[in-house]
């Protein structure tokens, strides 16, 4: 039993982990917490849907598509919301975020409608590896592979790359950053692109197991957004991280202590960490001098 | 003394003038009866907003064949989301501004609990809320007349036949953490217990979990041969899927709540085959007499909707409404309109039986079971049965008496 609690806790963690990415990304270059985050991935896995399903093409190309989708939509919001906000400071700018989840949970309620959808995925959740005396399936494994790899690419990505040196530099100090020759607004535009990206991949390995609807966000958002506050909300590795553990200490709480409050471990964890350890546990404190 | 008599003529003749227009029922003229209904059309339970629509072609098949009494319905629809706060805002809308003579069905616990005194007090017809809720029959008021059975004996009619026709020994509850939950979780207690048995485990989900996995193998360890589930269909999908990969194999029970096997055999990939579950109508593809003509009117007037359990729900649950006006006659008011809804004895259109009275509300007490074959589609092993739940003692467990 607690061998197969701590699986399931892996492979749920690491979609909180791709969630946890997805949002420090933004968080790293804008210091906004993007809480449209959710819906976006929602409507990505719903033109992936569509792709797959109404116009029958492959997964392939209905992936490829979702993930494009996914990109242009980052840069749609960021380039004719969040820049045109006049004088934005931080809590202008999340309320922004907050509009986009209700308007694109709005869009895919009236395109899509309420029923439950069955999102096609080759990679089986019924196929699966034993470990000992419990299972983990090919569509929690793939969703691991890809948790990892992305990590590792995106911390890559941030040290060794200009973009991403440049984006981390937007993040410390806009103006300097505009000063060396870095234009802020496309490296933003960008961030945008990528984490909208990475939420679609999330959006696409939950949809198989969690069934597709307008909803299909909403919980797992909260948990991811915990997640990055457990690690850290500005450590990729650290927010991933976030993510696994609290998988795995929501699935250990569920398994032996009681399942009634097994949801709400999560937001127990956020007013923990804020209360101790505001940065998160991966994260260097730091405190900005004014 | 003249202009004294010229004053009280005046009077007489104003209120003489007035007089049809204090009387005149509201909602209900010479030639059109006026009706509403919320239902969520957005959000997370849209999937049942399905109901409302299909009153809305029921009303427009009646009016196609001439009306009641020579009166057309004239049928109001709003959204509320499944959001209370925007029921009530529909029910006071429907009623001061569009002055509606009754409600008919409206999907929802929650949104019909927040409007059920309001309509109570203004003495508005209310037929039919499309939830097994125990609230709307217990305790009975006036003016609103339940015809979904309840969950409470839906639960009970499941662990009878698990138990006395399977021959099932350990049987299991997975119920949503909430009034819906509940209640058929304490009808299956109920029934256990007149059979000298006992739950193996009752595990409980929240609405919005998403990873079930500790659920599941809580439910496992009990070593179950059946589990009921009184969740959402997601849920009901998610455990499904994450049993199936624990390779825990129960014989799985359900609600009607989870009664659209097509959507739900899809969205389960097959897992739903073999799944049992009560249902307080005909199958989709009955040959029902009604069902027949109920088909040809979707065609005819909501061709854009699925011929779906909750569109013809949407028929079902307005059947007795339209029964009584028409039993009422040419004086509709919401007083003959109740006195004919109370003469309503076993009356069956394509749901469960119905019978009012005085004092009585919760028309329906009876479901049948039908079971998910290949494909997703139902076949009935078992006729419509009648609950044997004594409603008082399982009311009072439930705090509610």
């Amino acid at each position: 039993m607690f061998l197969q609690l701590l699986l399931s806790g892996i492979a749920f963690g690491s979609l909180y982990a791709l969630i946890a990415l997805a949002m420090v990304i933004i968080y790293k270059t804008s210091e906004v917490p993007n809480f449209g985050q959710g819906e976006m991935a929602m409507l990505s896995t719903f033109v992936a849907f569509m792709l797959l399903d109404t116009y029958g093409h492959s997964f392939f190309v209905s992936f490829l598509g979702a993930l494009v989708f996914a990109a242009l939509l980052g840069v749609f919001l960021e380039f004719v919301f969040l820049r045109r906000a006049k004088d934005p400071n931080i809590l202008s700018l999340i309320l922004i975020t907050l509009g986009f989840e209700m308007i694109l949970y709005g869009v895919a309620s009236w395109k899509w409608g309420a029923d439950q959808r069955d999102l096609s995925f080759p990679v089986s959740d019924f196929d699966l590896v034993n470990i000992g005396p419990a299972v983990i399936s090919y569509l929690n494994l793939a969703t691991l592979l890809v948790a990892l790899v992305l990590m590792v690419l995106l911390f890559l990505f941030f040290r060794y790359t200009k973009v991403g040196i440049a984006m981390k530099a937007t993040q410390q100090n806009p103006m300097a950053a505009r000063i060396n020759g870095i234009r802020v607004n496309r490296i933003l535009s960008v961030t945008w692109a990528m984490s909208s990206t990475i939420g679609a991949m999330a959006g696409m390995l939950l949809a198989p197991v969690a069934t597709l609807d307008p909803n299909l966000m909403l919980e797992p958002l909260l948990k991811g957004f915990a997640s990055a506050v457990l690690g850290g909300m500005t450590t990729l590795v650290g927010a991933a991280l976030g993510g696994y553990m609290l998988g795995i200490i929501e699935n250990l709480f569920g398994g032996y202590v009681s399942l009634e409050f097994k949801s709400i471990v999560a937001f127990g964890i956020i007013v923990l960490v804020l209360c101790f350890r505001p940065s998160g546990l991966f994260a260097k404190h730091y405190v900005r001098k004014v | 003394m003249k202009r004294y008599s010229l004053m009280v003529l005046c009077v007489m003749v104003l209120l003489l003038g007035a007089a049809p227009l204090v009387c005149a029922e509201r909602g209900v003229t010479d030639t059109e009866i006026r009706i509403g209904q919320w239902g969520p059309q957005t959000g997370p339970a849209a999937l049942w907003g399905a109901v409302a629509r299909g009153t809305g072609c029921y009303f427009d098949m009646i009016n196609d064949e001439g009306g009641i009494h020579g009166r057309k319905i004239t049928y109001y629809l709003r959204d509320d989301g499944y959001m209370p706060p925007r029921t009530k805002a529909i029910a006071k809308e429907l009623l001061e501004d569009k002055q509606v003579f009754a409600f008919a069905s409206g999907v929802g616990t929650a949104p019909g609990m927040a409007v059920k005194k309001y309509l109570e007090t203004n003495k508005v017809p209310w037929v039919g809320p499309a939830t097994g809720s125990s609230h709307w029959g217990y305790p009975p008021t006036r003016y609103l007349f339940a015809d979904y059975p309840l969950y409470i004996d839906e639960a009970a009619i499941l662990v009878n036949y698990a138990v006395k026709t399977m021959g099932k020994k350990r049987i299991a509850f997975f119920y949503q953490n909430d009034d819906y939950g509940k209640e058929g979780l304490a009808g299956a207690e109920y029934a256990l217990e007149k059979l000298g048995m006992k739950l193996v485990a009752a595990v409980s989900a929240e609405p919005l979990d998403t990873d079930l996995s500790s659920h599941c193998m809580k439910l496992k360890a009990a070593e179950p041969d059946v589990v009921i589930m009184w969740v959402l269909p997601k849920h009901g999908a998610i455990i499904l899927g994450t049993a199936a990969k624990l390779g825990f194999k129960p014989q799985w029970m359900t609600t009607s709540t989870l009664s659209d096997t097509d959507i739900m055999y899809k969205i389960t990939k097959g897992l739903f085959k073999d799944v049992i579950y009560t249902s307080f109508g005909e199958l989709i593809d009955s040959p029902h007499p009604l069902m027949l003509k109920y088909k040809k009117a979707q065609e005819k007037f909501a061709a854009q909707d699925r011929w779906g359990i909750f569109f013809y729900a949407g028929f079902l649950f307005a059947e007795p409404m339209v029964e009584a006006i028409k039993k009422a006659g040419r004086n509709l008011t919401a007083e003959t309109f109740v006195d004919a809804m109370e003469t309503l004895k076993d009356f069956q259109g394509i749901g469960p039986k119905l019978t009012y009275g005085p004092g009585q509300r919760q028309g329906a007490r009876s479901s049948f079971l039908a079971k998910v074959t290949e494909g997703g589609k139902p076949v009935k092993v078992m006729d419509w049965m009648e609950s044997d739940v004594d409603l008082k003692a399982v009311l009072k467990k439930l705090g509610r008496l």
